[in-house]
């Protein structure tokens, strides 16, 4: 029996024989038991690679330094159940990790506001925000943005071949602009395996997506650079 | 060539849609507590979350021929649990939608495990099994690790810890099993 374990959890490494993986299936689908056994492999894999401890949001109200942040409440063109959404968006950030994602930001929103509108506003703008998130982590092409970003003034190169990174330094990211804001007034910042994914608005109905490996203020950075 | 998780479901949809429902069973127990999870954080229910994921497992049956690999699987499972709870947020009649469902779709059976539902939805839970990694001995600790965190092959680990392959694959599956033996008696028996 102890055979069998022992393959489900190289099966699920993907570490296991072609041959041997018909047999191993069928058996699996015969016992409850083993299929308990390759649920728990899969919440020790969520265990590992999330990070449970929830961070604040950064206040970007606060910091008048960057003119990321300049004039962000004039610009939206908010309606007024949307000016309900956004006074409430005081939210933890989530983790996402290896596709995990919990995400329980819908929910308190949705709890905390009783306009109708305001609701379903906060409902899309959260799964459209989940959705964006899912295709940064999953799909390579998604983040090769054809957009004619230029970070050469902050000293960022831009490498085509190597998957549209930028880079300077250990710094390696990619980013994309989009025309919507997903609600979103502030920047929020998810840890992804080793990688960082920021998504910062501009003040000006857009908002950007930096991801790989750099730190908020290179984010803010290069936010900053994008409106100047 | 190391497979990454992608490639061993691309090889269990591809059987799946051959209608091998092992190939399903086995992609439906990887990635249920994950979907349970999402879906938890969404209607703060265990009941509706148990609800909606066999819901969505039953349409990823029903729909997996129409699964391109455009995105990742998860990816695809994900857009279909989120969209079934948000129908179910805005409709009341989404459990007598439910219960026919089911009846029409014998031919799969939806596992899911109580118990172990319950130690997705609490942090803490997470955080402890997380904690007891570290305490495992160091060759279990260092080959799970390398897997588990950096996504090693068991080549790969076998170089780095100049270890045979079979040793490899023993000591991750031994930590494993330490990790469930702690999770058994040390969590859900404190439920």
């Amino acid at each position: 029996m102890s055979d069998i374990n022992e393959k489900i959890s190289a099966f699920y490494d993907g570490e296991l024989s072609a041959i041997e993986v018909d047999d191993l299936l069928n058996i699996i689908q015969k016992d409850k038991k083993l299929q308990k056994k390759l649920s728990s492999f899969s919440i020790i894999e969520m265990a590992i690679n999330t990070d449970y401890k929830k961070s604040n949001s950064i206040d970007i109200f606060k910091n008048k330094k960057s003119s990321v942040f300049k004039n962000i409440w004039l610009t939206h063109s908010v309606t007024a159940a949307a000016s309900v959404l956004l006074t409430l968006t005081f939210l933890n950030n989530t983790d996402f990790s290896r596709m995990n994602i919990s995400s329980d930001s819908a929910e308190k929103i949705a709890s905390a506001i009783s306009s109708v509108e305001a609701q379903n506003m906060a409902k899309n703008s959260e799964e459209y925000l989940a959705d964006h998130i899912m295709q940064v982590v999953n799909n390579p092409k998604y983040m090769q943005s054809k957009n004619p970003i230029d970070l050469k003034n902050i000293g960022y190169e831009k490498n085509i071949q190597d998957g549209y990174n930028f880079s300077k330094g250990n710094e390696h990211f990619q980013i994309r602009i989009e025309k919507r804001n997903f609600g979103l007034n502030k920047i929020r910042y998810w840890k992804h395996e080793k990688k960082m994914i920021y998504l910062i608005p501009l003040g000006d109905g857009r908002v950007i997506t930096i991801y790989g490996k750099l730190s908020l203020k290179s984010a803010m950075n290069i936010a900053d650079s994008l409106i100047n | 060539m190391k497979k990454t998780s992608n490639d061993i479901d691309s090889e269990l949809i591809k059987k799946a849609k051959e209608g091998n429902i092992g190939a399903f069973n086995f992609l439906m127990n990887k990635y249920y507590p994950r979907v349970y999870a999402s879906l938890f954080s969404f209607t703060k229910s265990k009941e509706d979350s148990e609800d909606l994921a066999q819901q969505t497992f039953i349409k990823v049956w029903e729909q997996i021929q129409t699964f391109r690999g455009d995105s990742a699987f998860f990816t695809w499972v994900y857009r279909i649990a989120i969209n079934l709870a948000k129908n179910f947020v805005s409709s009341s009649s989404y459990k007598k939608q439910r219960i026919n469902t089911s009846i029409e779709h014998s031919d799969i059976e939806i596992s899911s495990f109580a118990d172990l539902e319950s130690l997705v939805i609490h942090d803490q839970h997470m955080i402890k099994i997380k904690d007891f990694v570290s305490t495992l001995p160091e060759s279990l600790k260092t080959a799970f690790t390398l897997r588990e965190a950096e996504g090693k092959s068991y080549e790969e680990i076998s170089i780095i810890t100049n270890t045979p392959i079979g040793t490899v694959r023993s000591r991750i599956f031994r930590a494993r099993e330490s990790i469930i033996e702690y999770i058994n008696t040390e969590l859900l028996n404190n439920e």
